[in-house]
């Protein structure tokens, strides 16, 4: 019954004090909700990831070699204890040329591990198809439905053959996906295009043309039950990591072995190709030059032969020449010679004449003769016939007939030779006459043939020598196609020697790879080495160690505003406590209504509040990290550990505020009690006694600070709630400030070079030099310096950190390019060959000072000491700096220059990246960053940290107005009767006001005051907090980051104050002033 | 006209379902300088016919008329200059500031009134010039309440209101006070009201008002009276 009466009289005051009650569950609101909601933001985003990475079946394992993995390599994996199952996978950079632009992508396979988040369309079905991921149509402007064509560089398979590695280079976009590989926005880097992996594109297995793996994925068994991120998990896959550690080196040496034995073989039978490619070149050379040579000596037997031919029909020509000459002096010879002939000729024809004439007359006197012994003859025979001759008569007959017979003989004879004279005279003549007749057609013929035979020879001369010029003319052409052989010969000779030498180059720098074949390694990688996943963890941890200090400050705060609100309201029934406490009730049946009371107020707050929070918070913080990931919704739950540890924190804080205003009253004897409770008396503050100051104050000043010194409890109330507001806006600030320092002071004060060109690895001395001559010789570069870069690891005792050591060409040049600032005394410093210099984080995550000795070891597993000499500035990530001489020293002679840092001719964003597309094009050139570009991506990155300060300055705000509003109410109910007093006084609305606001005012500027100083260790106490390890927070706050603390502050209180000046207008003098006091 | 009239005036009070007449159509006059003792019960309507005369409460009809001013007509803001400029109030628990010293309770009206005396002065007049800077905490009841009216006084007002001025204080003392509001009243020709239910007191004044359930029954002119030494309760 008594208990009932309680109950009810609990509600009855709930009812008439709900203003307090309202407080009160304001503040176990804001402490619980801000608790709960912050703390399970992490987890419920562990959460996130866990099941997306669940549901997409993602590696707990990535195993990837530096020369790609094989069958063998899955095999072995697939052995080892722990593993559920391994996926072997290919993923290459590849290049997508657009309209404008060509961008870089990651091309993956659809697999049955890391499985993308299909969201929309469908997931490709054969290799003509891929998924995109969102933003890729959004940024190049294709839709589902679209083609896309990727180029990606030839591999060489496991044959050492050079084959396309996509069977299928057009394809269509089917769907968009998530991938839960990239769950942040960095796609990291490639040798291609820009340097910048844009996109990851995912297509179909079948599409893959090379039979070897780039990266193999292992599952681990039972992986289901552990949840990612937890120690737990991260423990266990560390045992199977370091199981496959255990099979790394033989895997890694049979790859070698394998690599070894196809290169040399390549070689072997490009030695081969080589040798009888050369001898093929030479016995071709050799041929062209016989064949020059032929035709050389050709072209000589020519020459020679127009020079003979020429002095022969000179000779030739010229003897023709003479003998017509000749001929035609004879000519004129024998006309004379005929002339005179003739002459003769007829002088002899005349004689002949004569004589024929005279034998005639001859023949005629023998023919006479002749015919007088016929006759005497005749008759001598006729005498003779006579046979009565006698003998002598015959004999003288016989004598005469033959004296007659000579005679006539003789005649006869003579006859004969007359007319033989004659005949000789006439054919004599005759034949003088034609000779003559012939001498003279001969000379007529001569006289025509002659200029004929002139004019032929002439022709013929003009034939001749045309032929022969003619003939000049071709060996004149022979002459130059020989020049052009020639020279054509000497051309292939350079070009086949070059070609030769080339190959040759070749062939030795082949063999030396063989030599220099690396023995692959292994990368054992886990989750957190997926640059997506372990930003999300580094973010859900800094959440996490924001989540850690602000609910402090909240629970700190709510305490004491209740502990204020709560006692004011026992004091305020001092008289009920009194009554009740004479009429026998026990201290707990008292004290119940009060304890009922806050804690009703305590409970419904925070259900209400880690219900908002809860839900608001996370959401509210995954809205602006969703910026930069891209994920699943969140998965929010109910955090049953941090809820129930919220609401215990907060009962205690205001239950126990209240049992400690309660029994501190109920000590006292119910007489005691029932007496009102002395009002505060009235007293002198220290000040007064300053006469010199207290004097130049007027009255109502002095008024005012009696008052803040009378109400000691509000006054430090209300200076640690302002304290605690602008302490928690200006951390958010200067959070805010700090962090918008990180890249400049990084990119801008410590790194001030512009381009930084990562060298291919393979590269010797000479092309190192020619690439750098090449960069220094192009006109957009202003400077260069050469460095070494090479990642190792440092240690100290137990602390082991991933580095980067920077071994610079020349130390006095680095300092134009990286300024070494010493972290405390800012002074410049130059790199020098007495130690190393490290950055300040990595000296603080090491625990190491000025002149300690820490180890590196580097990637080549080398392991050595140095003596620190300098800390120096740097905002993110670790660097050890390394004069090249002490590198050397120290690892044996290994400096080579591998990055190179430039700086450009004041070039604006675009043309860098021009510059860098087009510098990416040597092919000694592996990676390009441009600071420009980097910055902008850590910029993004850096902006949605803001959000977070967001929330600390809204929730600041929040929490400043809860208390200034809950302490301006006590203030009111505490100086009632005063208040009432000074109306009745006839003090106007604004004067009464203002008596009480002067002093919030003061208090205020109090408070502020302290916050501000208070914000100012805060800030480095939550940057100390939520710093990540690879990045230091700048310790800045910016002059206007004080005055937005202040200006903020001052609107709640002024906020709070305008609703005080309504709660003063509305006090009623009659009832304020009727009890008695 | 009189200086102050209370004409039909009525106030009624809700609560819940319930109206309270506080005041019920009470009617009456006081004349400049006078001085004024109002008698009645607990819950006669005295104090509700004195919050309203000294412009805290409002009337549910009728009309209070001070110095030709309807003051019943007065907006909030005018209210509070009333009170502040015309009206001096004298309670039973004096309602000193516990933060001011005496005289700085003086000085707390002075400060906001145009025309108000010289708070060293009045300390002087009510008996306290030697206590002046001493904290209501060490002070007794009756110097307190000397603050009180000094305090009232100070800002030289039309009217002084004592709302049981004697109330929480013993014979003597109560004695003293009254001697006090006597003597104003009459060197500093102040019309002065003093509400008790302590009847004895009435021949002290120059007008008897009684109240009784929320009227004045009766108006009684005192044209000689008595000084308070005089009187004995």
């Amino acid at each position: 019954m008594l208990k009932k009466a309680l109950l009810k009289d609990s509600i009855k005051e709930i009812k008439n004090s709900y203003k307090r009650f309202i407080s009160i569950m304001i503040m176990a609101l804001l402490g619980v909700g801000f608790f709960a909601g912050l703390r399970a933001t992490s987890p419920d985003m562990l959460d996130t990831v866990d099941i997306y990475f669940k549901d997409q079946n993602v590696y707990d394992i990535q195993v990837i070699s530096t020369l790609g993995l094989t069958n063998e390599d899955l095999e072995a994996l697939k052995n080892i204890e722990n593993v559920e199952n391994v996926y072997g996978t290919c993923t290459q950079d590849g290049l997508i040329e657009l309209e404008e632009n060509e961008i870089v992508s990651k091309v993956m396979t659809v697999e049955d591990i890391n499985k993308p988040r299909l969201i929309e369309g469908n997931m490709p079905q054969n290799m003509n198809e891929c998924v995109v991921e969102e933003s890729f149509l959004a940024g190049t402007n294709k839709k589902i439905g679209d083609t896309i064509i990727i180029e990606i560089e030839n591999q060489e398979n496991s044959n050492g053959e050079e084959v396309e590695y996509l069977k299928q280079k057009e394809l269509k976009i089917v769907g968009t996906v998530q991938s839960p590989l990239y769950i942040s926005l960095d796609r990291g880097t490639s040798s291609l295009g820009s340097g910048e992996v844009n996109y990851f594109i995912y297509i179909s297995k079948e599409n893959i043309n090379v039979d070897f793996y780039t990266e193999i994925y292992v599952k681990v068994k039972n992986s289901e039950k552990y949840k990612t991120g937890t120690n737990s998990y991260e423990k266990y896959v560390e045992t199977i990591k370091s199981n496959i550690e255990e099979i790394k080196k033989e895997r890694e040496e049979a790859r070698y072995q394998s690599l070894i034995t196809q290169a040399n073989n390549k070689i072997i039978e490009a030695e081969q190709e080589f040798n009888k490619q050369k001898q093929d070149g030479e016995n071709q050379i050799a041929q062209a030059e016989q064949k020059l040579q032929t035709a050389r000596d050709e072209i000589a037997k020519g020459e020679n032969e127009i020079i003979s031919n020429e002095k022969k029909a000179n000779n030739e020509f010229s003897q023709a020449e003479k003998k017509l000459e000749s001929a035609k002096a004879e000519l004129l010879k024998n006309i004379t010679e005929f002339n005179s002939k003739k002459q003769e000729a007829e002088q002899g024809l005349a004689t002949a004449e004569t004589q024929k004439q005279q034998l005639e007359t001859n023949l005629n006197s023998i023919n006479a003769g002749l015919e007088e012994i016929n006759v005497n003859y005749n008759q001598i025979l006729a005498k003779l016939k006579d046979p009565n001759l006698t003998e002598e008569q015959r004999t003288i007959l016989e004598q005469s007939k033959n004296l007659l017979e000579n005679e006539k003989l003789e005649l006869e004879n003579n006859k004969q030779t007359v007319e033989a004279g004659i005949n000789q005279i006439i054919t004599q003549t005759a034949s003088i006459k034609q000779e003559l007749a012939n001498a003279q057609t001969q000379i007529e013929n001569a006289k025509i043939e002659i200029p004929k035979q002139e004019a032929n020879l002439k022709s013929q001369k003009t034939k001749v020598f045309n032929q022969i010029e003619q003939a000049k003319n071709q060996i004149q052409n022979a002459k130059v196609e020989l020049q052009q052989g020639e020279t054509e010969l000497e051309d292939s000779k350079t070009e086949f020697n070059q070609k030769i030498e080339e190959a040759e180059t070749k062939l030795i720098d082949a063999k030396e790879k063989v030599k220099e074949i690396e023995n692959p390694e292994w990368y054992i990688l886990d989750r957190n080495e997926n640059t997506g996943y372990r930003s999300f963890k580094q973010d859900t941890e800094s959440i996490e160690n924001l989540s850690l200090v602000f609910p402090i400050v909240f629970f700190a705060i709510a305490a004491l505003v209740s502990l204020t609100s709560m006692t004011r309201m026992v004091e305020e029934q001092r008289q009920e406590l009194g009554t009740l406490k004479a009429l026998g009730y026990n201290k707990f049946q008292i004290s119940i209504k009060y304890i009922l009371y806050s804690s009703l107020a305590c409970i419904i707050g925070s259900l209400i509040g880690m219900n908002i929070g809860f839900q608001l918070l996370p959401r509210l913080i995954w809205k602006m990290y969703s910026i930069m990931y891209i994920m699943p919704d969140i998965s929010i739950s109910f955090n049953h550990a941090y809820s129930s540890l919220g609401l215990s924190l907060i009962y205690i804080c205001i239950v126990g505020a209240t049992m400690y205003a309660i029994l501190r009253e109920l000590v006292h004897q119910p007489a005691t009690l029932l007496r009102p409770k002395a009002p505060k008396l009235g007293k002198r503050v220290l000040l007064e006694k300053i006469t010199p100051i207290w004097k130049r104050l007027n009255f109502s000043q002095k008024v005012t600070i009696r008052n803040i010194f009378r109400y000691k409890k509000r006054f430090l109330m209300t200076i640690i709630g302002i304290f605690g507001c602008t302490s928690l806006i200006l951390a958010g600030f200067g959070l805010k400030d700090s962090i918008s320092k990180i890249l400049p002071y990084q990119y801008e004060k410590i790194f001030n070079y512009d381009i930084q060109v990562t060298l291919k690895s393979s590269l010797n001395s000479e092309q190192i030099q020619n690439i750098i001559t090449n960069i220094k010789n192009n006109d957009k570069i202003a400077d260069i310096i050469e460095t070494n870069m090479l990642s190792g690891v440092a240690k100290k005792e137990n602390n082991e950190k991933d580095i980067q050591i920077i071994v610079p060409n020349n130390n006095d040049e680095l300092n134009k390019y990286i300024n070494l600032i010493d972290y405390k005394t800012e002074e410049n410093l130059t790199l020098n060959n007495n130690g190393i210099y490290i950055t300040d984080k990595l000296a603080e995550l090491l625990n190491v000072k000025e002149g300690d000795t820490i180890s590196i070891e580097t990637t080549d597993e080398e392991t050595k000491e140095f003596k620190i000499t300098k800390i120096v500035e740097n905002y993110v990530s670790h660097y050890i700096y390394i004069s090249k001489d002490l590198y050397n020293e120290s690892f044996k002679d290994d400096y080579s220059t591998n990055v190179l840092l430039l700086k450009d001719k004041d070039l604006n964003e675009e043309e860098q990246q021009e510059l860098s597309k087009q510098m990416l094009q040597q092919k000694e050139i592996s990676t390009i960053t441009l600071t420009s570009t980097l910055m902008n991506s850590l910029n993004d990155t850096m902006n949605s940290l803001n959000y977070v300060v967001l929330i600390l300055i809204v929730s600041a705000g929040l929490l400043a107005f809860v208390v200034l509003y809950n302490l301006s109410n006590v203030n009111i109910s505490e100086r009632i009767r005063e208040l009432a007093t000074i109306k009745v006084l006839g003090f106007y609305d604004k004067e009464v006001y203002k008596y009480v606001s002067r002093e919030t005012m003061l208090l205020t500027i109090i408070g502020i005051l302290f916050g501000l100083v208070g914000g100012y260790f805060l800030n480095f106490y939550i940057i100390g907090t939520c710093e990540i390890e690879m990045l230091r927070f700048p310790k800045v706050i910016n002059f206007i980051s004080y005055i937005y603390s202040i200006a903020i502050t001052l609107i709640f209180t002024l906020i709070v104050n305008a609703v005080t000046y309504f709660a003063l207008k509305k006090i009623d003098m009659i009832s304020s002033l009727k009890s008695v006091e | 006209m009189s200086y102050i009239e209370f004409k039909n005036v009525c106030k009624e009070y809700k609560m819940g379902e319930i109206i309270i007449k506080a005041l019920d159509n009470t009617n009456f006059s006081i004349e400049k300088g006078e001085l004024v003792v109002i008698v009645g019960p607990s819950g006669a309507g005295k104090t509700t016919a004195l919050n309203i005369l000294g412009g805290m409460d409002s009337i549910t009809s009728g009309d209070v008329i001070v110095d030709n001013k309807n003051i019943s007509k007065l907006k909030n803001k005018e209210l509070i200059k009333y009170r502040r400029e015309d009206i001096g109030f004298v309670f039973q628990f004096y309602n000193l500031v516990q933060n001011l010293t005496a005289i700085e309770n003086v000085e707390l009206a002075t400060q906001i009134c145009k025309d108000s005396l010289s708070p060293d002065e009045i300390m002087e007049k009510v008996g306290l010039k030697d206590r002046k800077n001493n904290f209501p905490s060490q002070l007794s009841g009756g110097e307190q309440q000397r603050v009180a009216i000094a305090r009232a006084i100070a800002k030289n007002p039309k009217l002084l209101l004592c709302d049981e001025p004697t109330g929480a204080l013993d014979y003597k003392t109560g004695k003293q006070i009254l001697k006090l509001l006597q003597d104003t009243s009459r060197k500093e020709k102040m019309t002065v009201l003093i509400i008790t239910h302590n009847a004895a007191i009435a021949p002290m004044g120059d007008k008897v008002i009684r109240f009784k359930n929320g009227k004045a029954e009766s108006v009684e002119i005192n044209n000689s009276p008595t000084p308070i030494e005089e009187i004995e309760w």
